[in-house]
């Protein structure tokens, strides 16, 4: 903003208001010009160059996250914390329009031109961002012993085709919030499995404690494949095999997981018809509105569940793994954001410099406790401060811990589409099997 | 310095326009805007066209040539498909019902009462509207849970529950059609009415000295001198709700179950969301040649009346 109303005035100035100071230095510097020139060394312009080379200048673009402070502070703070680098940041839009966010990161990687030096990223992006050649191997700068301070979901989403392609930096994952003074009253335990889940909401809403038992996101939106990818996962399944190339949506524990996410809409009738058409904010608001006894959603209810100003739940609910099938295990689906390093990066040494700071213990610290956004690194978890001033996290950790990450494919983009429009018609039609068998037929025929 | 930039810029095309011949000065005038619009217009287009010949992806970094490929995928394509008859139904249906409710407005408004001017200002606010927040107004009215259509249905005793208009592949297009003709009616009753007043006042009035009624009148002289009018409104609206985006797009995203996916949200998903430039140019030409034929239609159409008329 401010550079654009800098823009004419300086352009317009040198005409009309050159004042006699000005010319006096317009001549000197002609003056040493022309001396430089005859001596074939600048003295006044060598100097100059050579402290703009002390500092290597890089660009960092990110989608712009916000809390206490913002993104441009945390450069502004690594700026002043060394000498060495200079971090220009360019700011994208907030992770709220990640498609806009995503189409501004391709545009500029596409050019190949070197910037923006260092990108933070979403972990879907990773595998197509790789497969293209935008994201610089990391594995070099960040051998084996680095890399297990982080928690193996996220480590295991950074990587393509065996290499390190982006480095954890702060995470989200769908967690399971219930009513405790609801479930005090129906059997008192969290329930572990789905079908538990199922009776102990389906007894809270005939009982007339809540309106619904159970919310979740049926939109046809990349959130419907978080909520297939935990469903499916608890259940043993998985939507591509583990060598990517093909696809196993239609075998017996996705439908049958799907099938649940049907039944509780049309069988158990625990969640509303609405849920089809609700993503994130639609099915937070009833919950905490108090409406509703189990909601599988992210982390950023918590913070506004427990504000007195936007609750009707503060102190009543609590956060637990989402359930799963028997045999099965609790399954969260893996959200936040890393850093990669642009390929084409002229700055290499630099950037990853900067990636080493943004990651490391004590600026992930910083995260957590200014913007509310949970570390990647289990050992923080335990920490003091960020236990009393974000309590939530502590709980969380178990389910951060196991969050499985959405399919790894540089095709990413086209499968999605197609497993959010399978779904939501398996969803709407409840021909579970016939639809995932179309769905996987498609499905293969993008990543085969 | 602007004001004084303008004043003298008036002066000096009179001294240039002596030297010059007319028909060059013209041109010399008419080539920014010729400029502007190849640019920002033909460029695009001529573009577009190019890459619905090419397999260009941003993600595989592909560029090359590859003839008819995208356009044979394209009519394999079940969601093509399924998007083409979608956005061809929004298109019949909310021209239709704009056009029918457009007429009969118009003619309300065409009568002289008093407030006349009021509620033809009035009229206009739903269409002055940015589309995006129609979109929201309408996604809050259709609600399954605190929409208030579902609270008025239920207390008329129309339903005996809630019915989630915007969740279901029976409702979902439905309710999108209803939001754009609350929007754009008024636009049609504007453009129709200015058609209504160039039917002479004395046509009617020696019809009605013959003893025609009103519908007679209507019928046999009014809209007989209003079809071009009419035709031409259907066209500007027909087109138009052919690349319907916003609505759908704020409102359902395509789903449920790809039951309001249009032409403009899948060329949309294609182009921004795969990267795949090639073959979200070829949904985007075959959109563009499916507006062409509309045109032709209703321009044969419209000459085929003419030639009657004359």
């Amino acid at each position: 903003m401010t550079d654009i109303k800098k823009g004419p005035v300086s352009g317009s100035k040198p005409a009309a208001h050159v004042t006699i100071a000005d010319r006096r230095q317009f001549l000197i510097g002609s003056a040493g010009l022309l001396g430089a020139a005859a001596l074939g060394l600048g003295t006044g312009l060598g100097v100059r160059r050579a402290r703009a080379q002390s500092r290597a200048e890089i660009s960092f673009a990110s989608a712009a996250f916000f809390g206490k402070e913002t993104f441009g502070d945390l450069i502004k703070a690594f700026n002043e914390s060394q000498d060495r680098v200079l971090v220009k940041n360019i700011e994208l839009p907030p992770p709220s329009s990640s498609t806009e966010v995503y189409q501004g990161l391709v545009q500029q990687l596409a050019r190949r031109t070197g910037t923006p030096d260092v990108f933070s990223q979403d972990v879907i992006w990773i595998a197509g961002f790789a497969a293209a050649g935008w994201a610089l191997p990391l594995d070099e700068y960040f051998p084996a012993d680095k890399r297990s301070a982080y928690f193996s979901g996220t480590l295991n989403a950074c990587t393509y085709d065996g290499k390190l392609t982006a480095l954890p930096w702060f995470m989200d994952s769908g967690m399971f919030y219930y009513r405790k003074d609801v479930l005090e009253k129906h059997g008192g335990k969290v329930p572990e499995n789905w079908a538990d889940m199922a009776t102990i909401a389906a007894a809270a809403q005939k009982a007339g404690d809540v309106d619904f038992g159970y919310l979740w996101q049926g939109k046809q939106a990349e959130v419907l494949v978080c909520d297939a990818v935990e469903i499916i996962t608890s259940n043993n399944g998985a939507i591509l095999a583990t060598d990517g190339k093909s696809s196993l949506i239609n075998q017996k524990p996705a439908v049958d997981a799907i099938q649940f996410l049907h039944d509780t809409i049309n069988g158990t009738k625990i969640s509303p018809q609405d849920v089809l058409s609700w993503d994130e904010e639609p099915s937070r608001q009833p919950f905490t509105s108090g409406k509703a006894m189990f909601m599988r959603n992210w982390s950023y209810v918590y913070p506004i569940a427990q504000d007195a100003k936007a609750s009707q739940v503060v102190d009543k609910i609590g956060v637990a793994p989402l359930p799963s099938f028997p045999g099965g295990k609790s399954s969260a689906c893996l959200g936040g954001y890393q850093l990669g390093v642009n390929a084409n990066s002229k700055q290499r040494e630099a950037a990853i410099e900067l990636l080493t700071w943004l990651s490391s213990t004590e600026t992930q610290h910083r995260i957590a406790l200014n913007f509310g956004l949970a570390p990647t690194r289990p050992a923080l978890f335990q920490d003091e401060k960020i236990k009393t001033e974000q309590p939530f996290m502590a709980t969380l950790e178990n389910v951060f811990t196991g969050a499985t990450a959405r399919p790894i494919t540089p095709e990413y983009a086209k499968v999605t589409l197609a497993l959010q429009s399978g779904i939501s018609k398996a969803l709407v039609s409840g021909n579970v099997q016939a639809e995932m068998d179309a769905l996987a037929a498609q499905i293969n025929q993008i990543v085969g | 310095m602007t004001a004084a930039a303008t004043v003298s810029g008036i002066g000096r095309p009179r001294r240039f326009g002596k030297a010059l011949p007319v028909s060059l000065w013209a041109l010399l005038l008419l080539t920014p805007a010729f400029v502007s619009l190849a640019s920002v217009s033909f460029y695009p287009i001529i573009n577009g066209l190019y890459l619905s010949f090419t397999n260009t992806s941003l993600i595989t970094q592909e560029n090359e040539f590859s003839g008819f490929s995208n356009y044979v995928q394209l009519w394999g394509d079940a969601q093509f498909w399924n998007a083409w008859w979608h956005t061809m139904w929004f298109t019949t249906a909310s021209t239709i019902l704009e056009t029918v409710i457009g007429l009969g407005m118009a003619l309300i408004l065409c009568e002289a009462f008093k407030g006349r001017g009021l509620v033809r200002a009035a009229m206009l606010v739903p269409w002055a509207m940015p589309t995006v927040v129609t979109s929201k107004m309408f996604g809050w009215l259709f609600d399954g849970q605190n929409g208030i259509i579902n609270y008025i249905l239920l207390h008329a005793g129309l339903i005996d529950q809630n019915v989630n208009w915007y969740g279901s592949p029976d409702t979902a297009m439905t309710t999108i059609i209803i939001a754009d003709v609350w929007k754009t009616t008024p636009f049609m009753a504007l453009l129709l009415l200015t058609g209504l007043q160039t039917v002479p006042n004395s046509l009617i009035e020696a019809a009605r000295m013959d003893g025609a009624k009103g519908w007679t009148t209507f019928w046999y002289i009014r809209l007989p001198l209003l079809m071009p009018t009419l035709l031409i409104a259907g066209l500007f609206r027909a087109l138009d709700a052919f690349r319907v985006f916003d609505l759908v797009y704020v409102l359902t995203g395509g789903g449920p179950a790809d039951s309001t996916e249009t032409l403009s949200t899948l060329s949309y998903k294609v182009l921004f969301s795969t990267l795949q430039f090639g073959y979200g140019s070829a949904v985007s030409t075959a959109m563009f040649v499916t507006e062409g034929i509309i045109a032709l239609a209703f321009c044969l159409y419209l000459i085929r009346q003419i030639r009657r008329a004359q």
